[in-house]
């Protein structure tokens, strides 16, 4: 039957071609280093481990549409959503340490490696290079009557535990800066957990709550229009889309807060690899081009490379681990 | 008046530019390719289909957007009445007498009756957005968390009235739900909850997977046990068209729907579901005979399309108008506005005119270009389910399992659909019905999450429920509602009904 007859020449053809791997094998090896110097050589897998349409997969896409011109292979995003960023992450930490498959890391990566067992260890990650913040605004509704970070500091000792603040759960980005904030400010405010930043803002402006702590983006046109009032930008800089809120700093106060982004390989990935993908991920990063097109989403870009990197991200997670520990979420592994 | 006229007349000159009808009729074709497969509702096809519409100029991407939206919205419908998958937790309620409909050979006139009732609840919801957009979003901003914990209440207690069967059955669902609906973070304590360190638990247990064994695989292996001889699903009967007195029995309850889904819709985390149960259990009260209804009731099928339509839609209203997305797919429109360097929100409609009314006047002509697609495409579709069953019901599984895969491009999630296939099967052999128990878990942590925030936000007081009129009001009504379910009376006629 041609049946048989198919599946028969077809198992030949496939012993023939084992046996003409195992003979080309030495002369594979031989090209291993030839190989190395032409790196990349295929499609490199870039994964988001958020879904589809967020803020990281855009802010990603746009990398991987602008990074494929300078690797000369296209740079293909993969969404890989779940468990606060963990299940991508850990795609990425196991797979082939080649430089073939990078992912990006968000802020809930520090938190994840103390609160969730089967998440990665920062140290599982080599840093390529950093994308950016997304500076934490506080913002008040306006019928509080605050105009500044001193009369937020006065209306939250007046009523220690009281003012009403919406950010997201605990252990999430905005819960974490409301959190830093308050030690930096030596207050205590309630904060009132929404999931997601459009909700809570949506209960700033129903009067809900007198106070958020959501990245810029999501409240600057309410900001604009006067249903909310940004007062202080925990950025090291202003907004660009809002150029008239001060930050934490010009107001006297030493506080950095938000989420920010970098992309890293697997630990074990040659170091001539993780040199020529910084490299060229960087080029793309400081283009001006992709600068523009990035604000123009709404993102800031602050490219990083490696070294600077891994300085900034273990700075955040000395400054944010104290703030796990006091709330009891540290149980993974400890600091 | 004349103003609208004239703002009506921008958008329709902005929209009916070959280029931006093109992009409408592709918006509408690949979101109804994409949603017929079952799995994938709206959120996943706008999501997936998103970077498409990156190189184009901001209108024009969005009205592709808009069409994906409405396209896939559909979609979903078509697979809930033909082979009783509800695609997305809006379909869930039109499974119940649509694809009762479908079995008894009538598919076609429920495809119609879904496409004509959506039809009409987008065109009352784009006049609705075009009258009063920015006044209606504003209803919006009225409610707080404990108002939110009464609307919930009502949806459960409704969901009691759901239920065809025995009170206490319905009951014992809605708490299964709410059960199943507690794994995973828990929001306000950043607790993990019956995830059993499972990293694909920590995010909850997924509605569609959830659906989609619940009434789709369950559905598989009832048909494969009652006729594993033969067995074709359904044979088309009479007419392929809805007769008049369906129309008349449809049309009522389709503008009741469309109501129901503007008011629910504009409310965070409304979208269209809750809308479209809402509606369902509103006929079934006002129906002289309830029992109709689960065995092919025309009403069935048109109110709660037309409420997931309208409340589909009516969420366009606080993202254009306030800039506050009440639900994901609003979210990620706000995502492709803001890729555009367009910031949603009270300047939009003075500030570009052309985009706002140009996307009103495309939602209109999007929903009408639906149905018109679709009205031809009936006939393919009743004959696709005359195929033999040994045929069909392989696809269905292959199908399902593709569209819960690239839900989160997890193998995870599969397994979770056939788990609830599973546990479906045998709660559909002992009596006891699927609907109020997605109900429970879509309604299950959004209650939990208010009720715990609400009592937050005032201190740990109480009264908040009741000082609060939206909040009384609606709790009050729950009450009333429950007690008529409930009076022994009421029940016994209940149970002779079903005899």
């Amino acid at each position: 039957m041609a049946g048989t007859d198919q599946s028969k020449s077809a198992s030949a053809n496939r012993r023939r071609a084992l046996a003409g791997a195992l003979l080309a094998a030495p002369a594979l090896l031989a090209a291993g280093s030839v190989l190395a110097q032409a790196f990349p050589s295929q499609p490199i897998t870039l994964i988001v481990p958020w879904p589809a349409g967020g803020g990281s997969d855009i802010a990603m896409r746009m990398v991987a549409d602008a990074a494929s011109k300078r690797m000369g292979q296209p740079v293909v995003v993969v969404n890989r959503p779940g468990a606060g960023g963990t299940i991508g992450l850990k795609e990425m930490a196991s797979a082939k340490p080649d430089g073939y498959t990078i992912a990006m890391v968000a802020t809930g990566a520090v938190f994840a490696q103390y609160n969730n067992p089967n998440a990665n260890a920062l140290s599982d990650f080599e840093p390529l290079v950093f994308f950016g913040d997304d500076p934490m605004v506080l913002s008040v509704h306006p019928k509080t009557g605050i105009r500044t970070v001193a009369e937020y500091v006065a209306a939250a000792r007046a009523n220690p535990g009281k003012l009403r603040n919406g950010n997201d759960q605990p252990g999430g980005s905005s819960h974490v800066g409301a959190s830093l904030m308050e030690r930096r400010l030596a207050v205590k405010i309630n904060k009132v957990p929404y999931a997601g930043f459009a909700p809570t803002v949506q209960a700033l402006l129903s009067g809900e709550l007198d106070s958020v702590t959501v990245s810029l983006p999501d409240i600057v046109q309410h900001h604009k229009s006067g249903a909310a009032r940004s007062i202080a930008i925990a950025g090291t800089q202003r907004h660009f889309m809002a150029p008239d809120v001060p930050t934490f700093r010009e107001q006297g106060i030493d506080f950095v807060a938000g989420t920010w982004r970098y992309i890293a390989a697997p630990r074990g990935t040659p170091a001539d690899r993780i040199g020529t993908l910084e490299s060229r991920l960087l080029e793309t990063l400081r283009d001006k081009d992709f600068i523009e097109k990035a604000r123009a989403a709404g993102f800031i870009v602050t490219p990083l490379g490696r070294a600077d990197t891994i300085r900034r991200v273990s700075a955040e997670d000395e400054a944010m681990y104290p703030v796990f520990l006091e709330a009891g979420l540290v149980r993974a592994r400890q600091k | 008046m004349e103003a609208l006229l004239a703002n009506l007349l921008t958008g329709f000159t902005v929209a009916v530019t070959p280029t931006n009808l093109a992009l409408c009729l592709t918006g509408c074709l690949l979101g109804t390719l994409v949603g017929v497969l079952p799995g994938l509702g709206p959120t996943a096809t706008v999501a997936m289909l998103m970077p498409v519409t990156f190189s184009l100029e901001p209108t024009g991407a969005l009205i592709m957007l808009a069409g994906v939206f409405y396209g896939s919205q559909y979609g979903g419908s078509t697979t809930a009445i033909l082979v009783n998958l509800p695609g997305e937790s809006s379909s869930v309620v039109t499974c119940l007498d649509g694809h009762a409909m479908a079995r008894q050979g009538r598919a076609g006139a429920a495809l119609a009756i879904a496409a004509l009732a959506s039809l009409f609840a987008g065109t009352v919801t784009t006049a609705a957005i075009a009258l009063g957009g920015p006044a209606i979003a504003s209803i919006a901003l009225l409610f707080q968390s404990a108002d939110y914990v009464a609307v919930i209440v009502l949806g459960l207690v409704a969901a009691i009235v759901l239920a065809h069967g025995s009170v206490a059955k319905a009951i014992a669902m809605i708490v299964l739900g709410i059960f199943l609906g507690l794994v995973g973070t828990d929001l306000t304590s950043g607790e993990q909850r019956y995830t059993f360190g499972i990293d694909a638990l920590f995010d909850g247990v997924g509605f569609v997977p959830v659906a989609m064994g619940l009434f789709g695989l369950s559905e598989v292996m009832l048909n494969l046990e009652a006729r594993a001889a033969s067995g074709d699903l359904a044979r088309l009967r009479d007419r392929l068209w809805p007769t008049r007195a369906d129309v008349r029995q449809a049309a009522p309850a389709t503008v009741r729907g469309t109501l129901l889904g503007i008011a629910l819709g504009i409310l965070p985390g409304g979208g269209s579901t809750i809308p479209s149960f809402a509606a369902y259990s509103l006929e079934k009260k006002l129906a002289r005979d309830p029992a109709r209804f689960g065995r092919g009731a025309v009403e069935g099928i048109a109110a709660p399309e037309a409420a997931n339509n309208a409340g589909a839609q009516a969420g366009f209203i606080p993202m254009l108008a306030l800039g506050l997305p009440p639900n994901a797919i609003m979210a990620l429109m706000v995502g492709a506005m803001m890729i555009h360097g367009i910031q949603p929100g009270p300047q939009i409609i003075a500030k570009q005119p052309e985009l706002f009314w140009g996307l009103v006047a495309s939602m209109w002509i999007g929903n009408l270009m639906l149905v018109v697609l679709n009205l031809p495409m009936i006939g393919l579709w009743v004959r696709l389910i005359e195929l033999p069953y040994r045929w069909l019901f392989p696809a269905i599984i292959v199908f399902c399992c593709i569209g819960v895969y690239s839900l989160k491009n997890a193998a995870s999630e599969i397994v979770i659909m056939a788990v609830a296939g599973l546990v479906g099967y045998v709660l559909r052999k002992l009596d006891c019905e699927p609907a109020p128990l997605l109900l429970g878990l879509i309604l299950g942590p959004m209650l939990e999450e208010n009720f715990r925030r609400a009592l937050s936000v005032s201190g740990g007081d109480f009264s908040v429920f009741v000082t609060r009129p939206i909040s009384a009001t609606l709790l009050a009504f729950s009450a009333v509602l429950l007690a008529i379910v409930l009076l022994p009376a009421v029940r016994r006629g209940r149970e002779q009904l079903r005899e």
